[in-house]
């Protein structure tokens, strides 16, 4: 601890060149915290559905068909299916096109068993059943559009030609995507001409051991029908979605390490030059009596703690970037709930660290060990 | 080797290669100094003063021959001890003072302590007995750039001293100074060695310093070529020991 003067003054030699330093870490490391992020926001996604109990049936062709909504009648019936609710992608439009939010028509006696984890008033879901224009929506899209609970409000239909007057009855918590807008089915249906078909089907399994068996019996329950359903768990059904992010995901997280790189070649650069300059004076401490060893721990301690400064000022302005980018805008989907987590920031501070011991390791282990003669003439 | 000496080189050879040339910087050099002299190293510029001095100092290797300082041999040592042999032997000095930039003259006296086992307090007392030697104590808190010449060589001479060396090493202290700091500095070199019985080795250009040493030898191109007394007045032994 004696030395920690040493390491302290050495660092305000040049404020300029330390605050410089510091400062194109902190950026770098912002920058590479906030891009290694976004990809565990999906992982997060995927952990939270991966001991879940539903199954997402749709159609075999592909996500734009729809299936039966009789399939509902004969899913029910397999062994370990708790409740089946259908679910019809209605495409709403709120006020303007750039407006949007996903919007379903779902059915209203199921909804609190296949998603007991949304965290629904049972009076909301009261309402829900009672009232045939009901809606529900996500405290995300409640908030953006500073809707309140008994408000009408209107979609206008893009797949559909006509539009739907709702009334909300309450929000959606929990798990739920904060976006999400739910409406009842057999107000679709009944608007739609009764045309008997749905997006998809979410079934609600007892155990998660039984999922595959459920999976299996539903897909060839409906083989060789007009209609072959394909069914996944939900977060492989998740997952798929993701699955367009994923390019995009491993873009981020590699552009995060070459910026890091980038800065720790700067940083070394500025290491370098910074002991080259000190030459004599570490001969001059070492003449006194400082071991090799103890010169190389104090040029590493000053670079240390200039990438750690660095490293807890980029995270720390990312941490606080983020959080305030999460609450201020619904508008990027499931990208605005992007925190940064506990790992990525220790990941950050430990690259921080390395970026400080790395940068000063090359120039720091030749001049602590360099020939003290040679040096002092240089000096002298 | 004789215990009685605290400098004592035996046929003492450095030779530096630079690519293929080869420079004897010393050319089998014996001296033996006592303890408790003030010497002096005199000759002309390249002639081995600072290769001498280095090789006392431990900082330096000699090709050949034997290097023995304080009764101890240091011809073999390895580098990790040899640090810390000088840590408790030798107090160097400069002829550009050397101090530490970033460092207040304290700081600059406190660096040989703190790789000692003295606490703080220990650590501070000895520090300010040091500047009160060099009588400096006034200045403690200013940094080297606030001093003058003169000033910083004296505060160099008090981190040479604080943790009680056996021998001081001086490389032309005086050179960059002007008269009047010269002689604070030659007086003050003379202080340590009579009250504190230091063993002190200077080399120097400055004639006057003959005036304050017991012995002056003289090099020229690597070799000893003289050893006498200076005005001074050498005692008996010193005489002895001349080759
Ligand atoms: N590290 C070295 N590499 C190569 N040659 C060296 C080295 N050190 C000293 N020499 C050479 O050895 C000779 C003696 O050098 P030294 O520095 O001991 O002389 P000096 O008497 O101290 O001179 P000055 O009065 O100019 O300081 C010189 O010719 C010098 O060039
Ligand atoms: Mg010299």
């Amino acid at each position: 601890m004696k030395y920690a003067v040493l390491v302290f003054k050495n660092l305000f030699r040049s404020k300029r060149r330390t605050i410089l330093t510091v400062l194109s870490i902190a950026v770098s490391l912002f920058i590479f915290s906030a891009l290694v992020s976004v990809p565990t926001v999906a992982n997060q996604i995927l952990s939270d559905t991966a001991s879940s109990t539903r199954i997402a049936a749709h159609n075999k062709a592909g996500l734009a068909y729809s299936i039966p909504v009789a399939y509902r009648q004969r899913i029910v019936a397999i062994p370990h299916v708790e409740a089946a609710m259908t679910q019809s992608w209605f495409g709403g439009v709120y006020h303007e096109l750039y407006d949007q939010f996903p919007n379903f028509a779902v059915d209203h006696e199921q909804i609190e068993k296949v998603y007991s984890d949304w965290a629904i008033s049972p009076e909301s879901i009261e309402q829900f059943k009672k009232i045939r224009t009901a809606c529900l929506v996500g405290a995300e899209t409640m908030k953006r559009f500073h809707l309140h609970v008994g408000q009408q409000i209107q979609l206008k239909g893009s797949i559909y030609n006509f539009n739907v007057t709702l009334q909300i009855v309450g929000v959606l918590g929990g798990k739920a995507p904060p976006t999400f807008l739910l409406f009842r089915r057999d107000y679709l249906e009944e608007a739609a001409g009764r045309p008997g078909f749905v997006s998809m089907i979410w079934v609600k399994v007892d155990k998660p051991e039984n999922v595959p068996q459920v999976i299996a019996a539903i897909d060839e329950g409906f083989a060789n029908s007009s209609a072959e359903t394909l069914s996944e768990s939900e977060s492989a059904f998740i997952g798929g979605f993701m699955q367009s992010y994923r390019t995009i995901f491993r873009m981020a997280e590699i552009l995060g390490f070459i910026v890091v790189l980038t800065i720790g070649l700067v940083a070394a650069n500025t290491a370098a030059m910074s002991i080259r300059e000190r030459r004599g004076e570490i001969a001059v401490m070492r003449s006194i009596g400082f071991t090799s060893r103890t010169i190389l721990s104090l040029l590493l301690s000053e670079s240390l703690v200039i990438g750690l400064l660095g490293g807890l000022l980029g995270c720390g302005s990312a941490f606080i970037v983020l959080k305030l980018f999460a609450v201020g805008t619904g508008s990027m989907g499931p990208m605005s709930s992007i925190r940064m987590p506990p790992l990525v920031l220790a990941e950050t501070l430990i690259a921080s660290a390395l970026i400080g011991v790395f940068s000063a390791l090359g120039p720091a282990v030749s001049a602590a060990r360099r020939n003290i003669v040679d040096a002092l003439r240089m000096v002298a | 080797m004789d215990e009685k000496y605290a400098i004592d080189l035996e046929h003492v050879v450095r030779i530096y290669k630079r690519d293929e040339f080869e420079v004897r910087a010393l050319d089998d050099v014996t001296i033996q100094i006592p303890a408790g002299r003030f010497v002096a190293i005199m000759g002309p510029s390249g002639s081995g003063k600072t290769t001498m001095l280095n090789l006392i100092a431990g900082i330096d290797h000699a090709t050949t021959g034997r290097v023995a300082v304080g009764g101890e041999e240091i011809t073999g040592m390895k580098e990790r001890d040899l640090a810390s042999w000088r840590a408790r032997h030798i107090g160097l000095v400069f002829q550009f003072y050397n101090l530490i930039p970033v460092l207040t003259a304290f700081e600059n006296v406190e660096l040989p302590l703190l790789l000692t086992r003295l606490s703080k307090a220990e650590r501070r007392s000895h520090v300010e007995t040091a500047l009160r030697v060099v009588n400096l104590a006034d200045r403690m808190d200013h940094y080297p750039r606030q001093l003058s010449g003169g000033q910083e060589q004296r505060v160099a001479i008090a981190r040479a001293i604080v943790a009680d060396p056996t021998i001081i090493v001086a490389d032309e202290p005086t050179g960059d100074l002007d008269a009047k700091s010269a002689e604070e500095i030659l007086g003050l070199l003379v202080d340590l060695n009579r009250q504190f019985h230091k063993t002190i080795v200077m080399v120097t250009h400055d004639p006057r310093a003959e005036r304050y040493v017991d012995t002056v030898y003289r090099l020229d191109k690597g070799l000893l070529v003289g050893t006498e007394p200076g005005r001074r007045g050498a005692p008996a032994e010193a005489a002895a020991t001349s080759a």
